[in-house]
């Protein structure tokens, strides 16, 4: 375990020595994001031009919702994204055999090498929106229940990763993710919506099969109104059996590998 | 005329090469941002316990929606980010033998994409046509689509050339790839992709018809839907050609100054 976390550190170092190399890109991609962020702050703002409810939450409430998805998207734009990207073509390209005969997990070593700096700054600009969300919604809450929204803001960023790789990992027998990834970032937008929208087979696809409406709605509920420890225990539980999948489709797929050597 | 027809063959072999990957992302972009949308939309209307709202029922906002994620296909293609990724790479000198210009051949194979889901949005409008709402849009349906198809290939020209400017900072920084990120936000948000723009504030109507915005998505999606009169077709098309205009001269201006300066493979 000590291993992992020293070559975490590591992955940290070389990672931020990398951007500030191109500082102008790190600008760039700084002001991208703080633009997706306004973007999505916008869309709601217009849409509670036309309702005073949205999924059954008022504008004040619908922030602490965007907060919530905004910082889910900046950890995993931070910790796993740019890791994503490249898993395909690794695994391609045959260049998994790098990964495959180093002395630790390559599933660990392939999904955080990479860590984004410049995302990381806009980690803090979401974290910075969230507090101030909570700092104005009105409603009173407790120490335990920002306890519980963070075990949940890390265990929404778990479901998000276990579904994006098992979008990637396909690749194995395609040879091509885009189609696949192209799926992901179009049911990624389900996450960025309040689940009470999505009824019947829909909400059964989103909450069930490609559970994406429990990525953030759940863990801001924590603020919005009650969550009851069954469903905060089944949320851990979605995660634990995605995570079960994960890794059962990873060693069938490397099964079907073929390295660039073999 | 014949190079350009070769071309084109060339890339629509190329799109159809990986027809998982096609039909994945048909299904996938076609029909999960529509439910999600729809399921929004759907919850406003709920809420507002109206029927019309801006001037679209649920149903108008649905066709909206089908049209909208394949239009932005269209607008945007696949093969933007590949003339800076080559400038980075040092491939781009491969231009200087091909015979044709860089710019002419980037155009075709762009507009090929572009034309490919133009047929793609043609097919997914018969079927809604005429199996899920007979009628409903009245006997100027199809001149209605084939004219908003094409409007949608005017206005993939002028991203086309609006993307290329922006692509050629390459010779100058080190990485543009999150400006063209940007560029998409613009492009979707204040074009009326995400929401139709009936639904913002008048003062940001009033500003946003002086940007090439709202020609690339909102005309051609409700030339589309038969809510547009020809003259204002018309005008937004002269629009949409000016901004291309515009966008050309830029990219003249930048491949001038920036080829200077290019340092190529096997330069």
């Amino acid at each position: 375990m000590k291993r992992y976390f020293l070559l975490y550190l590591n992955f940290l170092r070389f990672s931020f020595s990398k951007a500030m190399e191109f500082r102008l890109d790190l600008t760039f991609r700084i002001l991208m994001d703080i633009i997706y962020y306004l973007v999505n702050i916008l869309f709601f703002k217009v849409i509670y031009l036309h309702t005073p409810l949205l999924g059954g939450w008022t504008e004040e409430q619908m922030l602490v919702f965007v907060a919530t998805y905004l910082l889910i998207d900046a950890i995993n734009m931070t910790v796993f994204s740019t890791n994503m990207w490249w898993l395909p073509f690794y695994i391609n390209k045959g260049d998994l055999d790098y990964y495959l005969i180093r002395p630790v997990s390559p599933l660990f070593f392939l999904s955080l090498r990479e860590f984004s700096a410049s995302s990381f700054v806009n980690l803090l600009i979401a974290l910075g929106f969230f507090a101030y969300t909570l700092a104005t919604y009105s409603a009173p809450f407790g120490g335990l229940d920002l306890l519980l929204f963070v075990v949940l803001i890390v265990n929404g960023s778990l479901i998000y990763y276990c579904i994006q790789m098992l979008m990637i990992l396909p690749t194995f027998w395609t040879h091509s993710a885009k189609g696949f990834i192209d799926l992901f970032y179009s049911l990624g937008m389900a996450m960025e919506r309040p689940d009470r929208i999505y009824r019947g087979w829909l909400r059964i696809l989103f909450t069930v099969l490609l559970p994406f409406a429990l990525i953030a709605s759940f863990p801001a509920r924590i603020f919005l109104e009650h969550l009851d420890w069954g469903t905060f225990l089944h949320l851990l539980g979605v995660t634990a059996v995605f995570w079960v999948l994960v890794s059962y489709v990873w060693k069938k797929g490397l099964a079907n590998y073929s390295s660039a050597s073999s | 005329m014949k190079l350009w027809r070769f071309i084109m063959a060339m890339e629509f072999r190329k799109i159809l090469a990986y027809r998982s990957d096609f039909w994945i992302t048909f299904l996938g972009q076609t029909f999960i941002q529509l439910l999600i949308a729809r399921a929004l939309w759907q919850d406003v209307f709920e809420a507002r316990g109206e029927s019309t709202l801006n001037g679209f029922t649920l149903g108008t906002m649905t066709l909206y929606y089908l049209i909208v994620p394949v239009g932005s296909k269209i607008l945007t293609g696949e093969n933007v980010g590949f003339i800076s990724r080559e400038i980075y790479d040092g491939t781009f000198t491969r231009y200087l033998i091909y015979p044709l210009s860089f710019l002419e051949y980037k155009t075709l194979t762009y507009l090929t994409h572009s034309l490919f889901y133009g047929l793609h949005l043609v097919f997914i409008f018969t079927v809604y046509h005429l199996v899920f709402d007979p009628g409903a849009l009245g006997p100027a349906a199809f001149s209605n689509l084939f004219l908003g198809v094409g409007v949608y290939l005017l206005a993939a020209l002028a991203y086309v050339m609006m993307a290329t400017a922006i692509e050629l900072l390459a010779l100058w920084v080190e990485n543009i790839w999150s400006l063209m990120v940007m560029l998409r936000f613009f492009v979707f948000f204040f074009g009326g992709s995400f929401i139709p723009l009936d639904f913002f504030p008048a003062w940001a109507l009033g500003l946003l018809q002086y940007t090439p915005f709202p020609y690339m998505v909102n005309l051609p999606a409700k030339t589309i839907m038969g809510l547009l009169s020809p003259e204002k077709i018309l005008l937004g098309a002269v629009v949409l050609i000016g901004w291309t205009v515009a966008f050309r001269v830029t990219v003249s201006l930048l491949w001038k100054r920036g080829q200077l300066g290019y340092t190529g493979a096997g330069v």
